[in-house]
């Protein structure tokens, strides 16, 4: 673990062996620290697109399961060589399968659950958990522990010292000792379960791991669009505390639309919004969906209908858009069209915004049109279309590029025990949203 | 759901730092400032969901009682504010404890450390605390030696102290206040409270100086005439008499919220955000500020005292008459003074600073009046062309002016002043939150940027230091002088304006 000091080597230690030697561990070897009293983290860690790339020779190892530089650019390069459209993000799951399909037998030493983000190490948790399917799905289980304590510099001192727990093997010998977790992790800390892949995994796998009270962290932008909502939505009705890192993503777009509607003169406004648009990369559309129940649901607005808009023969994109009709509180009608672009440069995950435009009618005032704008790509398509008459509010959004690891730090550093209500009111309107 | 009122996009989407889990304790939890100003701002960030689930308040005081007892009294004195979050109170208070502890018997202490363990292993707060002493400042020396001793502050990771105001009495007082703190715990882990600097305007300063090319190359003595400082309140002594006859303006007000305002007024641009950067900054132009006159301190300070007043429907008591005040008090309630800063950026330019009660409108404000234009073109409306001024208005009415000469309508070439605003209001329209939660945030989030520095305490009460004297040992030279209540002070004060041909603002 970066800024910890590793008591010992992570040492090979029998699976029916892992929790008698961690007691004896803690009880006999490290006596004295009785370990943070922070939190279990439990991590989902197939890495299968950096496990690919290795494996097709793209990318040299370790394999250590999280992002780096080089992974996103041999991604990237990859997309043309699986013959995917450009617009597909590097993240996007179809292209870890793609790359399945092609030939390789590079090896590598595999590092997952060793090596940690100092962002999520610096909160010490008091025991990390890693799983790590192999791609070779008949490989054996082997499990993995190691104790840690903070750098005397660090400020440490021995009441703060905890272990990781890695196990690796085929997806078979995983779901076979999956009792193993169970004593592992204790009922006296906070638990995080962050599945750190596509939702379009086994399901039997991710109910496995996130029982209650276990606070569960998600992608919604990794997996089919249905599968990842109605599994957010399952888990928030289940009452688990749901982090969904889609959802986190989309805190700038939030925090610029709200700031086009603090002054008390536009608030008005807002009660007479007849038409919004949002455009998304690539074919995903869970981030828009979430962004416009999120506004939905603020406005008090109730949905009528929605349609899947058919792909425009012209368009690069596969697949066409997503047209919905809500009914204001009162009464009147408001178009809502969320549309792919094909972008030449997608960001790291698929779906991320492009643009937002919401145009209202307040009652004897000027039409109002708000144009937001993602700081990387051209919103061409929303700011067309005879807005001449039209008050023009545009803002450019900002969008830092931060990996999975810095949110997860974030959440770690000071977390709920409930789902945002935010997201939890915006959720089940999102998957109300998206055409079956 | 769709009331205006307040923006629907903005609730629940503050752009907060995360506090991590941990256990603030209230020291002084049965006084008054726990119910009225901590509490209420910790369970508006826990309304605000900008407290981590591990969270726990540990009340501590000498009384008796027991957790339900505290979170009763709690409820209590926030009934308003609970009835509207009732849900979210029942939350809150299931981290809310109390321990009786006498900070000056060592086995209540040992005790408290116990029951912090216990909260830990209940709450997961992680072993990491926030201490607050909101007790008599005679106990804050003597309060962290007990910390420090029952070794509550051994990791300076995850163990903070905050301290109430006042930081010490005078120059003497805080220096040994500070070498006591320092022996207890390391300067990143002691959290000086100056609650003006918890106010969004006083922060302000800081955005608009140095988040604005435009502002920069005149705020210095080439473009700057002089600078007037005003906090006045409308209020009298109410029921503070017992400690302001020990304290007065000077000590109260002038020491520490004007001096925190009068830095970041004047600080140089520090080389980055951060809170070392920012406190060095302030640190250095507070010990090059001095009084204008220091050899002579009495011909560049003012001290007033309120007398009755008010009209006849509704009279006001003079400063004398108040309950639990000394008939024949000479403790000043209205203080103005001049100021000069010995460095490259000020030489020169004087810094006029006034605050006092029972005044006639409760205001404060920094104002920024520029030099006149070298040569006067235009015949002004109103006589002489009235200088540029920017007006930052700390409160109420939060926001900014500039005052400015334009073209007087009409054939002729007469210019005339107008005002170009900005009002966070108008702007924002939302209120900001009470300076204590922001204060607290930071305390727990451990970022000292808003909290004073042992030097600038140090340079702050150095400043003040001859005219404290001078009150001390020879008080006929630095007389009170009555002034009506509800009138701007008495009239002397007008007199440090004078030889300037300058008159105090009157807003």
């Amino acid at each position: 673990m970066s800024a910890q000091l590793t008591l010992q080597a992570p040492l090979d230690v029998p699976p029916a062996e892992v929790t008698p030697y961690l007691d004896r561990l803690w009880n006999g070897m490290l006596e004295g620290s009785s370990g943070a009293a922070t939190f279990t983290l439990l991590v989902w860690e197939p890495s299968w697109l950096e496990q690919q790339l290795v494996r097709v020779g793209l990318i040299d190892g370790p394999i250590r399961g999280f992002d780096r530089s080089d992974l996103m650019t041999a991604a990237r390069q990859a997309l043309s060589d699986c013959g995917l459209p450009l617009s597909t993000a590097p993240m996007d799951p179809r292209l870890a399968w793609a790359l399945g399909q092609k030939p390789g037998h590079q090896s590598s030493a595999d590092l997952r659950g060793q090596v940690v983000e100092s962002a999520i190490s610096a909160h010490m948790p008091r025991r990390l958990i890693t799983l790590a399917p192999t791609l070779d799905a008949g490989m054996p289980l082997e499990t993995m522990v190691a104790a840690y304590c903070p750098l005397p510099e660090e400020g440490g001192t021995g009441a703060v010292c905890g272990d990781a727990v890695v196990l690796r093997g085929g997806m078979g010998a995983i779901q076979q000792n999956l009792d193993l977790i169970k004593p592992l992790v204790g009922d006296d800390l906070p638990c995080w379960v962050w599945w750190n892949s596509s939702l379009d995994e086994p399901l039997d796998m991710l109910e496995a791991l996130a029982t209650l009270p276990r606070r569960l962290v998600i992608d919604t932008s990794l997996g089919s669009p249905r599968r990842c909502l109605d599994v957010l939505v399952a888990r928030i009705e289940a009452g688990q505390a749901v982090n969904d890192l889609n959802w986190l993503r989309l805190r700038s777009w939030r925090e610029s639309l709200a700031m086009v509607f603090d002054p008390p003169s536009r608030r008005d406004a807002l009660a007479h919004v007849v038409q919004l648009d949002i455009d998304v990369e690539g074919d995903h559309p869970v981030k828009g969906l979430l962004l416009a129940a999120w506004i939905a649901d603020r406005l008090g607005w109730h949905l009528i209908a929605s349609r899947p808009i058919p792909a425009d023969s012209g368009s690069s994109s596969e697949s066409g858009g997503i047209a919905a009709e809500f009914e204001r509180t009162d009464g009147v009608s408001v178009r809502f069209r969320l549309m792919p672009v094909p972008m030449g440069m997608p960001k790291a995950h698929p779906g991320a915004i492009v643009g937002l435009r919401l145009i209202c009618e307040p009652m004897g005032r000027p039409q109002l049109c708000v144009i937001l704008c993602s700081e990387s790509g051209g919103c061409m398509r929303l700011e067309s279309g005879g807005m001449a008459a039209l008050e023009l509010a545009e803002e450019l959004v900002p969008l830092p590029e931060e990996h999975e690891e810095m949110e997860m730090a974030r959440l770690l550093s000071g977390g709920h025990d409930s789902t945002n209500p935010l997201l939890a009111s915006a959720a089940p309107l999102a998957a109300r949203i998206l055409p079956d | 759901m769709t009331t205006l009122l307040t923006n629907p996009l903005r609730v629940g989407l503050r752009q907060e730092r995360v506090i991590s889990p941990q256990c603030i304790v209230i020291f002084g939890a049965s006084g008054d400032l726990t119910h009225r100003k901590l509490v209420p701002a910790l369970f508006e960030l826990f309304r605000q969901r900008r407290l981590p689930s591990e969270f726990a308040v540990l009340g501590c005081a000498r009384r008796p009682w027991s957790d339900e007892e505290f979170r009763l009294k709690m409820a209590e004195a926030m009934a308003e504010t609970i009835a509207e979050h009732p849900g979210a109170w029942e939350q809150f208070a299931q981290g809310m404890f109390y321990e009786p502890v006498d900070l000056q018997q060592s086995d209540h202490l040992v005790r408290l450390g116990t029951r912090l363990e216990t909260i830990d292993r209940l709450r997961a707060t992680r072993g990491n605390r926030t201490f607050y002493l909101s007790v008599s400042p005679e106990f804050y020396g003597s309060g962290c030696r007990a910390l420090a001793a029952a070794g509550l502050l051994a990791d300076p990771e995850r163990s903070r102290v905050v301290i109430e105001k006042p930081f010490g009495r005078d120059y003497g007082s805080a220096q040994a206040l500070n070498k006591v703190v320092q022996a207890c715990a390391k300067e990143s882990q002691i959290f000086r409270i100056d609650h003006y600097l918890g106010k969004e305007t006083v922060q302000n300063i800081l955005v608009l100086r140095f988040a604005n090319t435009i502002f920069e190359p005149i705020w210095n003595r080439n473009y700057i005439a002089n600078v007037q400082i005003t906090a006045a309140e409308t209020v009298g002594v109410e029921e503070r008499a017992g400690y302001y006859e020990s304290s007065g303006a000077l000590r109260d007000m002038v020491q520490n919220h004007l001096t925190q305002i009068l830095a970041l007024t004047t600080m140089e641009p520090p080389g980055r955000f951060d809170a070392e950067a920012i406190r060095n900054e302030k640190a250095k132009v507070l010990q090059a500020a001095r009084l204008a006159n220091e050899l002579e301190p009495w011909q560049c300070c003012v001290r007033g005292q309120y007398s009755s007043g008010g009209t006849a429907a509704r009279p006001l008591s003079g400063y004398r008459d108040e309950p639990g005040v000394n008939p024949n008090s000479t403790t000043e309630t209205y203080v103005a003074m001049k100021l000069f800063i010995d460095n490259w950026r000020w030489q020169g330019v004087p810094f006029y600073l006034r605050t006092g009660k029972r005044l006639p409108k409760r205001l404060s404000e920094v104002v920024l009046t520029f030099r006149e234009a070298p040569v006067h073109l235009f015949d002004a409306a109103g006589g002489a062309p009235t200088p540029n001024q920017l007006i930052l208005r700390i409160q109420p009415d939060e926001g900014a002016e500039f005052k400015f000469e334009v073209k007087a309508p009409g054939s002729g070439m007469r210019s005339r002043p107008v005002d170009m605003g900005f009002s966070y209001d108008d702007s924002f329209g939302e209120p900001s939150d009470e300076g204590y939660v922001r204060l607290l945030a930071d305390a727990m989030l451990g970022d000292p940027t808003l909290y004073t520095r042992s030097d600038e305490v140090e340079a702050a009460w150095r400043l003040y230091t001859p005219l404290l004297e001078l009150i001390e040992e020879a008080p006929w030279q630095l007389p009170v002088h009555p002034y009506e209540a509800r009138t701007w002070g008495p009239a002397a004060a007008d007199n440090l304006l004078a030889d300037e041909g300058l008159i105090w603002r009157r807003p």
